[in-house]
């Protein structure tokens, strides 16, 4: 067989691979909105329940996230500016989430932050109830997503060369005044990627959040708790609004790419 | 003034060590050395950029080693400028101006003031360079370091640019420290030369007498000497017409790789290294008249026309010896491969290292 043969062959079979692949990945989806978009937007509007799970959602992913980013942004930034002792062992902590099925995070919040835990008796002390509230929902949220956001925001870090806050230093800014002047401005595109994915993981969160907040029910638990209960047919339109959903920080990121 | 002592520094795996040189205030010093010699990252340990280790730095005669760098008034342009690339150009030149003023004048000074509205992304290499000399300036800094900043400048532009740094730091006695590959621009703008080479400095003083006295064969060698012979010098039994040398100099015959050089010293003999710059050897086609000049009777193995000068590569006894000759000269000396000739220099002319 002639090597231009051999090529042409390895490019037709990539393709099918590729293309069986992207099949597989947009079929379901497509189904599942084809099945059950129309009935979910038409819950927006009579399905109060959907209408509140969603707004729950959003509401407690969009809490996470920014608790995360709070938190989370002077991370990234140690991570990747200053070299530390331990910094290896840091990083793999922050990993360590990602790697864990979302039950077992879900019961590892539940030991801490539970009543009878010291944490979780605190926090009720301070009149913050964790399990089974929009609290407990949160904490779930941030732990399985925080990850990703340090993750990425790091990477923004890491991109923007060190110099650009060593010259401003030297034109009088004070370490501070440097990050928020030039180091933030030029990361802040990555940032927004980062807390966007972020937001986007919080959103499709279920296994943690249905062991440590089953109630109030977000759409992902909704759509779990509708299947269960009455089947396939009433969890179609939860299951499919969460894919629209999921559409937005889709659409967000790509325009930033775009504008990139 | 700046002036370092015993500073070392780290900046990633990098590291400065025991570094010492001092540039007076007011005065322009040059810094040479090889690509990774650790030119950018003194320029970084005096602005306070890289980590400190141990050493001092003052500048106008201040210790500013533990200093933040936005307190030690430096100004610093890199090769690359890194100006912001969020900003405008005017935003950026304002960025650290001691006022409006200050800002407007160093754009005028660096000939941005048209560019004031243009983002940096569509600027040319050499339009961010004068940016970030003019945003440095605009700081009214104390001390000028500069690493290499003309190297994206076109030649008339850079001609242009080195007259302006050199008034401003005329007009205002801004001491200056700059880096350079560049061995003109060293001999053109510097009052001090420091030769750095991995993280150390190998030598530093006037750039006269650098270039004329280097330390070692590898300071030589990167200044752009081209006849650096190994050998062993001796003390002369009978001077035989040399002039008469001063108290503290002595002539020495240096012998090594089948040369024999008589050289006015102020080293003890022993086993050394003879530097001889091209520019002070002299062709002839008989040998030259002066019991005061070295001649080494030779042949003529390559002619090189570079310009205005010609290089001419001599073989003296399987030794090559290099000289520098106008093209006039070479042309009134007709010299061919092959061709016989005389090659002398002074014995001041011999430097042993």
């Amino acid at each position: 067989m002639s090597g231009r043969l051999a090529a042409r062959l390895w490019t037709v079979l990539a393709a099918l691979a590729g293309s069986a692949l992207l099949l597989f990945l947009a079929a379901p989806l497509a189904q599942l909105v084809a099945s059950g978009g129309a009935a979910g937007l038409r819950g927006l509007f009579d399905d109060a329940e959907l209408r509140a799970s969603l707004l729950l959602t959003a509401g407690t992913a969009t809490a996470a996230t920014l608790l995360g980013v709070v938190a989370g942004t002077p991370v990234a930034y140690l991570l990747a500016r200053r070299p530390f002792r331990g910094r290896a062992l840091v990083a793999a902590l922050l990993d360590l989430p990602l790697l864990l099925p979302h039950p077992v995070a879900g019961i590892a919040l539940l030991l801490v932050l539970a009543r009878d835990t010291p944490a979780g008796g605190a926090l009720l002390a301070l009149g913050l109830r964790v399990v089974g509230t929009p609290a407990g929902i949160v904490a779930a949220m941030l732990f399985v997503s925080a990850p990703l956001y340090v993750s990425g925001a790091r990477e923004a870090f890491a991109r923007v060369d060190p110099r650009y806050e060593g010259v401003a230093r030297t034109l009088g800014d004070a370490p501070w005044r440097a990050l928020r002047r030039v180091t933030l401005p030029l990361a802040a595109r990555g940032l927004g990627a980062a807390a966007i994915v972020m937001w986007a993981r919080a959103v499709s969160e279920f296994g943690a959040i249905v062991v440590l907040a089953y109630n109030p029910k977000v759409a992902s638990v909704l759509s779990y708790d509708r299947f269960t209960t009455y089947g396939l047919r009433e969890a179609l339109p939860v299951a499919a609004v969460l894919v629209l959903l999921a559409l937005v920080p889709l659409a967000l990121l790509r325009a930033a790419r775009e504008e990139a | 003034m700046i002036a370092v002592e015993g500073l070392s520094a780290r900046a990633g795996a990098f590291r400065l060590a025991d570094v010492t040189f001092a540039v007076p205030q007011g005065g322009y010093g040059v810094v040479l050395g090889p690509a990774g010699a650790g030119k950018t990252t003194l320029l970084e340990a005096i602005a306070g950029l890289a980590t400190h280790v141990g050493g001092t730095v003052r500048l106008a005669g201040r210790d500013v080693s533990r200093e933040p760098p936005e307190a030690r008034g430096v100004g610093l342009v890199y090769q690359h400028a890194y100006l912001f690339p969020h900003l405008g150009v005017a935003e950026n030149v304002a960025y650290g101006a001691a006022d409006a003023d200050a800002a407007r004048e160093a754009m005028a000074r660096f000939g941005v003031d048209a560019l004031a509205g243009r983002r940096v992304g569509t600027l040319s290499g050499g339009e961010r360079q004068l940016v970030a000399l003019a945003r440095a300036a605009a700081r009214r800094p104390r001390v000028l370091l500069l690493d290499e900043p003309f190297g994206a400048l076109d030649p008339r532009r850079r001609a242009r640019v080195r007259h302006e740094v050199r008034a401003l730091h005329r007009e205002w006695g801004l001491t200056t420290l700059h880096v350079t590959h560049d061995f003109a621009e060293a001999g053109l703008l510097g009052d001090v030369l420091v030769v750095l080479e991995a993280g150390r400095v190998l030598q530093a003083g006037a750039p006269e007498a650098v270039f004329r006295r280097p330390a070692s064969p590898s300071v030589a060698a990167f200044l752009g000497a081209e006849n650096v012979y190994a050998g062993v010098a001796r003390a002369e039994v009978a001077s035989g017409g040399l002039p008469p040398a001063d108290d503290a100099e002595r002539v020495l015959v240096f012998e090594g790789e089948g040369l024999t050089l008589r050289a006015v010293t102020d080293r003890e003999p022993g086993p050394c290294h003879a530097v001889v710059r091209a520019e002070e050897v002299v062709l002839a086609r008989a040998p030259h008249a002066s019991s005061a000049r070295n001649a080494l009777r030779g042949v003529v193995r390559e002619v090189h026309q570079a310009g205005a000068l010609a290089r001419v590569m001599v073989d003296v006894a399987g030794t090559p010896v290099v000289a520098a000759l106008t093209a006039g000269s070479a042309a009134e000396l007709a010299l061919r491969e092959g061709d016989a000739v005389w090659a002398s220099c002074k014995a001041h002319a011999v430097h042993l290292c």
